[in-house]
């Protein structure tokens, strides 16, 4: 990674981090509100591959939990995983296919909170299970939803030039909307 | 040469894996929390004025929305509020001789009186920053006599326990998070006593260890026990009863309990100064 995509990509955690502490916590609906933080290792990997979507995951997490009463370095744990595991299993699939980034999104955004919740508990939070799961993954699935275009658009930007996943796609002639 | 991207890929996040679970260790390590709070406090004596600037840039355009689309609501509540202020205003007076009652009374049981604890009046600067638990930020910190283990008072009675302190700002941890439990009294001559256990956001509280025909009724007010080890002073609002049924063969009686204190209302609380007695 170049230090230009370095700076970018710290840029673009910053912003989201911002979004997420002061836009989207005020989101709440049913006591849940949206989470930024894990569209960003999805966005990354989708982008670039896993090695890249576990470091940015590994680094955005941490970032994340500077500022979240969690266990210091879970986020940063469970967003390396992550990042890794939407890199490692999308790297058959097409970027160009249409479903690719909603999906991944969608899925990785749930499975990413079932195993933070479940390692905070084992690491001895129990509260983190003892949450409403249907209204947080109902929440996460909308906001992954909506918000994997404009993340994603931003990580692209970020890691302009380390498109090692996309070599197969014409940087420029990536005008699609997912 | 593919292989060998594969397994260099596979080291960096065996290493970065590696890497989160040594600080997760060093966070939950009692003897080297303070490492990671250090971190965390540093972190954020940077990030909250980053923050705040975001917030007053942002906040102006939030509430021309939230104004133009509540109009309705903001008015009725304001009615509401207007009502409730005369109610207040001509129960003040007879509540002037129950406070004098209840002073003697705190004396002669020696017991802390909470207005004769120092404390630090504060405005929630962030609400439920994480989906798994129940916090607030306060805009108070270690540099103004904020510390870790003071209870926080609002509007009611309890609301929660500072659980981290930075140097201008706190992370309180409120009674509903699951990772809380108070020691409570009740009854005639606060002689009974249960465990109040938070059950997540958005979830009642319960009442444990209340045996089998301990007598209960719905409002019955539990107060903070104050004994020995206690984590808060004794005599803070905590909980009302709001339902209660000893399931057959159950060894206690199963109670849900609303807290005191109107959590939906955290503009403003007060850290009490109050170290627990060891």
């Amino acid at each position: 990674m170049t230090a230009r995509s370095v700076l970018r990509v710290a840029l673009v955690i910053f912003v989201v981090l911002m979004v997420q502490q002061t836009m989207m916590v005020a989101l709440r609906i049913g006591g849940v509100h949206p989470d930024l933080l894990w569209l960003l290792p999805i966005t990354a990997a989708l982008a670039d591959g896993p090695e890249t979507g576990g470091i940015i995951g590994f680094w955005a997490g941490l970032s994340f939990d500077l500022v979240l009463p969690t266990p210091f370095g879970l986020s940063a744990l469970v967003g390396c995983l992550l990042g890794y595991a939407v890199g490692a299993l999308t790297t058959a699939v097409d970027p160009r296919t249409t479903w690719l980034k909603p999906v991944a999104a969608l899925t990785g955004s749930v499975a990413a909170d079932m195993l933070f919740a479940v390692l905070g508990a084992i690491l001895g939070q129990p509260q983190m299970v003892q949450i409403d799961f249907v209204a947080l993954f109902l929440m996460i699935s909308i906001s992954s939803l909506v918000f994997v275009l404009p993340v994603s658009r931003l990580m692209r930007w970020a890691l302009a030039g380390e498109n090692s996943r996309h070599s197969l796609v014409s940087a420029q002639a990536d005008g699609r909307l997912w | 040469m593919a292989r060998s991207r594969r397994s260099r890929r596979t080291l960096t996040v065996i290493v970065l894996v590696v890497v989160s679970l040594s600080l997760i260790s060093l966070d939950l390590n009692g003897r080297t929390h303070s490492l990671t709070s250090g971190i965390k406090s540093v972190a954020n004596d940077i990030y909250s004025p980053l923050r705040q600037g975001v917030v007053d840039i942002i906040s102006p355009i939030g509430n021309f929305f939230a104004g133009a689309f509540n109009y309705g609501a903001v008015q009725s509540e304001n009615q509401q509020l207007q009502r409730e202020i005369g109610q207040l205003k001509a129960t003040q007076a007879e509540k002037s001789f129950d406070e004098n009652q209840l002073r003697l009374l705190t004396k002669l049981e020696n017991l802390p009186f909470l207005k004769s604890l120092p404390t630090v009046t504060a405005q929630t600067v962030d609400q439920y920053t994480s989906n798994f638990t129940s916090t607030i930020t306060l805009d108070k910190g270690r540099a103004d006599g904020v510390a870790v283990g003071y209870p926080v008072v609002g509007a009611g009675g309890l609301v929660g326990q500072v659980i981290q302190s930075f140097h201008h700002t706190c992370v309180v941890r409120l009674i509903t998070d699951g990772q809380s439990k108070i020691g409570v009294v009740f009854g005639p001559s606060n002689k009974y006593t249960a465990i109040v256990d938070g059950q997540g956001p958005g979830n009642d509280l319960t009442a444990d260890l209340v045996p089998p025909g301990t007598p209960l009724r719905k409002g019955q007010h539990m107060f903070t026990s104050g004994l020995q080890a206690a984590a808060f002073p004794p005599g803070i609002p905590v909980a009302t009863v709001s339902t209660f049924h000893t399931p057959s063969g159950a060894s206690q009686i199963s109670i849900t309990v609303e807290p005191s204190a109107n959590l939906s209302q955290l503009a403003y609380v007060d850290v009490v100064q109050w170290v627990p007695n060891t």
